[in-house]
């Protein structure tokens, strides 16, 4: 029991302080901004676009969601004016940013991760050292922008589908007016609200890039070990996701 | 382009029809009672349920008290009034977000752990040397991890509906002062809820397996074959998990006629 409590403590410990050296690394590696351009242009467009069908269906059905679960309530009270504040905050603050980090991180980080570790264990990355390139500065450096950049970018459009979706489960389900929805939506809702999910967001993105590369770099052993880092990642993704939201509420306000 | 867009629309279908295949022989390997090793199931139970406990914990407790923090905010600024945010609290985290919230993060974590073991078997072909010693993979393979994760994704559904509970209470106690007594209030709580929460988990517990064994079964190559099984395993659990919730709660709705 006390072997395994420390062993659990030692690799939870190697694995924190992994991912700050990385952070660290990649922080090292920017201050002088020297980024490969090409690799950056490749990672912005496979990342981010060739992700929107997921974020925009999930967005839609989370929006639905929140609705179905204020809109009873709401209708009970007979204040459908208000309809649009319960569902829209919740979206715009929370849920919008959290899902679509948790679905970016199933999409893109894992992808990367697996990606990384196929090159590490096929020892690609070896061969870039042999030429004395930096791993870091030419393949973790761009993927991390580029998760940031496009985490961002994805909230903003996941974030207007998602009120989107609320709107039209609201009218179907519901029967409450697209025009009473959306006087509520602007009546109730501030820029500010929309400014604090996306600035969450930004921080999710370097999180999940971080964590990602870090495990898909320090892979060992063949595809047993790759499938393994692809589940550390995505673990680790979701946990600083969930810590990262409510230190930065706490924090922000 | 339109080329492009048929060819994905064959591939999903036919995804859909493998998925859909897995799905029945899982059931009828549950029910014709196929080989699978001895004590399997209390591992896999093992490896899903214990496992996670730890990463369930952590997480929900801070998205509970995100949510309350949020809730309190808000609340503070337009009314300041608090005595409805504890009875709407357990009603949503009964009929919602606990059992959804712990299976988007199961999806994660077992779907990813699942599809990568045996996305593993596969390209090492051991999921073929089954196939030649005459067990079927899915009994060997799916079946036992299907049933440990209906069991498991329950237990910690509630556990995890717990800890957010508590989590959202002393948030709320220690940030607004709100008074504990009235904050674990049950009145709003309804068997109807605690009705959707066990479809829910039920639901959620059924489909993250299947999902993550359809993708590791269908690795191909070597070490990438087994990474890009594990994404597929993670995006396509958590995309169940949402619709499903989505059809669920509508579905409760209308059962309920508006009254949920």
């Amino acid at each position: 029991m006390i072997t395994w409590i420390g062993a659990a403590t030692a690799r939870i410990a190697d694995e924190i302080g992994g991912i700050v050296v990385m952070t660290w690394q990649v922080l090292r590696a920017v201050i002088p901004p020297r980024v490969d351009t090409r690799e950056l242009w490749k990672n912005l467009y496979k990342m981010g676009n060739r992700s929107v069908p997921i974020i925009v269906l999930t967005a839609f059905f989370a929006g639905g969601l929140m609705t179905l679960q204020t809109g009873p309530f709401v209708k009970r009270l007979g204040a459908t004016a208000i309809a649009g504040w319960g569902a829209g905050y919740a979206i715009l603050r929370e849920i919008g940013p959290i899902l679509i980090a948790l679905m970016f991180s199933g999409r893109v980080g894992a992808n990367n991760t697996a990606e990384l570790a196929t090159m590490t264990v096929t020892e690609q990355l070896d061969g870039l050292r042999a030429l004395s390139i930096d791993p870091v500065q030419f393949l973790v450096v761009p993927r991390v922008i580029a998760m940031m950049i496009m985490l961002v970018a994805l909230t903003v459009i996941g974030d207007l589908v998602a009120l989107n979706g609320a709107s039209v489960v609201g009218h179907w389900m519901l029967d409450i007016d697209w025009a009473t929805m959306f006087h509520s939506f602007a009546d109730n809702l501030k820029p500010h609200d929309f400014m604090h999910g996306i600035y969450k967001s930004f921080w999710f993105g370097g999180a999940i890039a971080v964590s990602s590369c870090y495990f898909g770099v320090t892979v060992k052993g063949g595809a047993v070990g790759v499938g393994r880092a692809v589940n550390a990642s995505v673990v680790a993704s979701a946990v600083s996701i969930m810590l990262l939201d409510f230190f930065i509420t706490y924090l922000s306000t | 382009m339109i080329t492009r867009f048929g060819q994905s629309l064959v591939d999903l279908s036919r995804g859909t029809r493998d998925l859909w295949q897995v799905y029945v022989s899982t059931l009828a390997g549950i029910i014709r009672r196929g080989r699978r090793p001895r004590g399997e199931l209390a591992r896999q139970m093992f490896a899903i349920g214990n496992r996670s406990l730890v990463f369930i914990i952590v997480t929900l407790g801070f998205i509970g008290m995100v949510m309350t923090y949020e809730a309190c905010l808000q609340l503070s600024t337009v009314t300041g009034d608090f005595s409805q945010l504890g009875m709407q609290f357990i009603r949503l985290v009964v009929s919602d977000f606990g059992p959804t919230l712990t299976a988007l993060m199961l999806a994660t974590r077992v779907g990813a752990g699942i599809a990568a073991e045996i996305g593993s078997m596969k390209v090492t072909e051991q999921v073929d040397a089954l196939r030649m010693s005459g067990v079927l993979p899915i009994d060997y393979l799916i079946v036992p991890r299907f049933l440990a994760s209906i069991i498991m994704t329950l237990v910690l559904s509630v556990i995890g509906g717990t800890v957010m509970y508590l989590a959202g209470g002393l948030t709320a106690k220690y940030s607004f002062g709100v008074n504990p007594n009235l904050f674990f209030d049950l009145e709003l709580l309804r068997l109807r809820h605690v009705g959707l929460f066990v479809v829910k988990a039920l639901a959620y517990g059924a489909a993250i397996p299947i999902v993550a064994g359809f993708c590791g079964l269908r690795a191909r190559g070597s070490s990438e074959g087994v990474g890009w099984a594990t994404t597929a395993a993670v995006i396509g659990g958590s995309f169940a998990v949402i619709i499903l919730d989505f059809v669920l709660s509508a579905a409760a709705l209308f059962v309920f006629g508006g009254d949920l």
